[in-house]
């Protein structure tokens, strides 16, 4: 999404600095999808989903002292906050691991383009992906990315050992990384 | 170890899904300090995971927007918080806030459950108590009827003693002669005894054995004194014919008989119906 942006990283992170809030509100209509498709990854209803964004850019806003350039880009550090901020709220909730998988398994509906309520802008290439990843990769991905859920509790949940959790999981991100090349 | 060591280990791949323990994770740190290599690495399968999220991207309502402007509006002291420590940074107000509803919602939650819990143990005592207490109380009453019934046997055992004491009384006294009276030609079975005070003249009658009489039939004592009959009164049978049976007075007799004459008694024996006499001895 580089090439849509108009202002750096760092004019960014110093209009936010400066209390901006046209830059606040650009980094909103920029960074909200990403983020919020985040959220409902991981809390799975829309209604949680949208609480979670708001709290994110209300972290966001707040915090944005602490985000140390050198450490990582912006889009990373706000990631990173929206998938704690998301998990946070789904233990707060009480979601047993069960759910989770569960969870992981339902949303996958959400790859199948007709079935989904909100058409993804990129969907095409989404579906590429998708369909280029085995189920199995799949799952193992969104439970550690989206659910945050430890190398253990994958393998208890799969059935599968713990070495084979880690070599699934490295095999998953590398087809990840030759089907993105191909987009 | 060496750069290529990490690359080839599979940790950064875990790394980039977060799904590194936390050992692994200060491992790789440092070699991402120590290695470019491994750095650019992490930052490329960074960049990857990153690409695939970002495809999954979805736009949000535009409430949301719309509340997060009003809420960054809402809180003036916002605009000069920069001077706020991290840990007043770490705790926004929105957060707070549902914590704290969402934490009374528990203890209302935990509090009901106890206090159903509670009740549930009460009744389940109380009902025990209760199954108890009627158990008890039947015991009780039961144990108040055998007392009462006990009581009146005492008495009639009593009253029964001092009969048996009466008696007792009257043959224990020296001055008391002894009149046996065994069974006639027609009654042979029958048998009494008189027991007759020399000094107060009183007389007494003990049945040793005489058939019950019909309801309208009642014995009679007789005296004979001089030759003639004298009536010394009808006694019962019955469980009084167990005990001495107060007679009348008489300063001499020779004999004594017992005739079974109509209820009430008779002036004059019926001979026929005389079924025990006895001499006084001496």
């Amino acid at each position: 999404m580089g090439a849509t942006l108009t202002y750096t990283e760092i004019e960014l992170v110093q209009g936010l600095q400066a209390r901006d809030e046209k830059i606040f509100s650009y980094l909103y209509d920029h960074y909200s999808p990403a983020l919020y498709g985040v959220a409902l990854k991981i809390v799975t209803d829309e209604a949680s989903a949208g609480d979670v964004l708001q709290e994110v850019f209300i972290k966001i806003w707040r915090n944005i002292d602490r985000y140390d350039a050198s450490k990582g880009r912006l889009f990373t550090w706000m990631l990173n906050i929206a998938r704690n901020t998301a998990i946070d709220s789904l233990r707060s909730k009480a979601h047993k691991l069960d759910q989770k998988v569960q969870d992981v398994t339902s949303t996958s509906l959400m790859y199948e383009p007709q079935l989904a309520v909100h058409l993804p802008v990129d969907h095409l290439g989404l579906t590429k992906v998708i369909d280029g990843l085995p189920k199995d990769q799949r799952i193992i991905i969104d439970l550690a990315y989206f659910k945050g859920c430890t190398q253990e509790e994958i393998a208890k949940v799969l059935e599968i050992p713990l070495g084979t959790v880690k070599t699934r999981m490295r095999n998953a991100i590398i087809q990840l990384r030759i089907l993105l090349k191909q987009l | 170890m060496d750069a290529q060591y990490f690359i080839s280990s599979g940790l950064i791949e875990l790394y980039a899904a977060g799904m590194a323990s936390e050992q692994e994770v200060q491992e790789l740190e440092a070699a991402m300090r120590q290695f470019p290599e491994v750095a650019a690495a992490v930052e490329t399968y960074r960049r990857n995971m990153e690409e695939y999220v970002s495809l999954q991207r979805l736009t949000p309502e535009a409430a949301v927007k719309t509340s997060l402007f009003n809420q960054i509006n809402n809180e003036p002291d916002l605009q000069d918080s920069l001077q706020k420590t991290d840990q007043q940074m770490q705790q926004p107000k929105l957060v707070s806030m549902t914590e704290t509803k969402s934490l009374s919602w528990k203890w209302i939650a935990a509090a009901s459950a106890a206090l159903l819990i509670g009740s549930l143990i009460l009744n389940y005592v109380f009902f025990n108590r209760y199954k108890e207490f009627k158990e008890y109380k039947d015991k009780y009453q039961s144990l108040l009827l055998s007392q009462n019934s006990i009581l009146s046997k005492e008495n009639l055992y009593k009253t029964r003693l001092e009969q048996m004491q009466q008696s007792l009384d009257v043959i224990q006294d020296p001055d008391v002669m002894k009149v046996k009276m065994p069974g006639t030609k027609a009654f042979p079975e029958a048998m009494a005894t008189v027991f007759w005070n020399q000094s107060s003249k009183q007389v007494y009658v003990k049945v040793n054995k005489l058939p019950e009489p019909a309801a309208d039939k009642q014995y009679q004592l007789w005296a004979i004194v001089d030759g003639k009959p004298v009536s010394m009164g009808v006694f019962e049978m019955g469980d009084t014919a167990q005990l001495l049976q107060k007679m009348q007075i008489t300063g001499a007799a020779q004999m004594f008989a017992v005739t079974l004459e109509k209820k009430g008694g008779a002036a004059a024996p019926t001979m026929e119906q005389m079924y025990v006499a006895g001499k006084v001895p001496g």
